[in-house]
């Protein structure tokens, strides 16, 4: 099973999906349509895109600052929450799901990924 | 000559460096030392990619056209401001700089 | 007991943190200074402020494109490292704007180690309603 798969049969997650680091590709399942999936990705590869390069400038400003290479974030909204991990993202409504077992379960199933890739 | 040397002869020019597209980089000149150049690249690089994936949500959330891909940016600083443009970064001084100036030249140099 | 203290002592806490818009640290706890210090802090609340305004542009463009509500105002931004975790929040704030205040609260953050952090745990001290005076 992929890990997408695995993630929409985690309660709570509504939507999960995978983007290329480089360039737009993308794929998705669960409650987006292709459109908004596709706004998805664009915005969770610029935000990791960003906290990479953050990570990289506080690592070189101040060595073993223990973020880098960063896994990963999460946006908490009042009903939803963004996760993404590597460069894999889902969708949790808040009152349906644990963020804890989402971030377990995606920390250990993605590897670190090497900064080059991104 | 190195092309992109030229710009060190604009007023208040005081570095300029080219790096590849993974940040590494290439040739640099002026009152900065070779470290400092490199993470400079390295910077530029990736303050680049992070306007243009802001500049490309913007445009895809407010349909407006225009802003998309980004030319370049500049950060102003009290004393000293950075310009970037495509592979390219320069530091000038914040006042006193032909900005404009040093901004076309940054754009025909990057053509090359 | 302030809301610095509480989040000191979820199970992990290395730094809890105050800080403004603009990313300047205003207050701050340290358990292990040798690990985390001051300067650190400094670096990763300017990195939260920038982190907090990009998530807070992607909301406003993403619940007009979509539709779909549930993300704004952001209530908590985390940057899960490889070996620690930053929760940072400016839910307080929205509760001023609410109350019609304009002096606002500073932004809150907390700093975890990854292998312990309770991020549930985390977002729930920073959800706090505390009463506005």
């Amino acid at each position: 099973m992929s890990i997408v798969t695995d993630l929409l049969a985690k309660p709570g997650v509504i939507a999960a999906g995978e983007y290329a680091y480089r360039g737009d590709r993308f794929s998705h399942r669960g409650a987006l349509s292709e459109d908004h999936a596709r706004v998805a990705s664009i915005m969770c590869r610029a935000t990791t895109m960003s906290v990479n390069m953050e990570a990289s400038m506080l690592e070189a400003l101040q060595p073993l600052s223990g973020l880098l290479p960063p896994r990963g974030w999460l946006v908490h909204g009042p009903g939803y929450t963004v996760c993404v991990v590597a460069n894999v993202f889902c969708l949790l409504d808040n009152s349906k799901g644990s963020i804890n077992d989402l971030v377990g379960f995606m920390r250990q199933a993605l590897p670190a990924v090497p900064a080059d890739m991104i | 000559m190195s092309m992109i040397r030229r710009l060190l002869a604009l007023d208040g020019v005081n570095v300029i460096c080219h790096f590849r597209d993974d940040g590494y980089l290439i040739e640099g000149y002026g009152l900065m030392s070779h470290n400092d150049m490199g993470r400079l690249a390295q910077f530029a690089r990736d303050y680049r990619r992070i306007a243009q994936g802001n500049a490309d949500q913007l445009a895809m959330f407010s349909g407006m056209r225009g802003w998309t891909p980004p030319h370049g940016w500049i950060i102003r600083g009290v004393t000293q401001s950075l310009c970037g443009v495509a592979n390219l970064v320069c530091v000038v001084d914040s006042t006193g700089a032909p900005l404009n100036e040093i901004l076309l030249e940054l754009r025909e140099v990057s053509h090359w | 007991m302030t809301t610095l203290d509480d989040l000191m002592k979820l199970p992990g806490a290395m730094a809890a943190f105050e800080f403004r818009g603009s990313g300047e640290v205003l207050e701050q706890r340290i358990a292990y200074p040798d690990r985390i210090n001051e300067s650190t802090l400094d670096l990763l609340a300017h990195m939260c402020a920038a982190n907090l305004s990009i998530a807070t542009m992607q909301a406003r463009g993403w619940e007009k494109v979509t539709g779909m509500e549930g993300f704004y105002p952001i209530q908590e931004f985390t940057l899960i490292g490889f070996d620690w975790s930053v929760v940072v929040s400016g839910l307080q704030r929205e509760h001023y704007k609410q109350a019609g205040k304009f002096s606002l609260p500073p932004f809150m953050g907390v700093v975890l180690a990854n292998e312990s952090a309770d991020y549930e745990a985390a977002f729930g001290i920073l959800e706090r309603k505390e009463p506005v005076p």
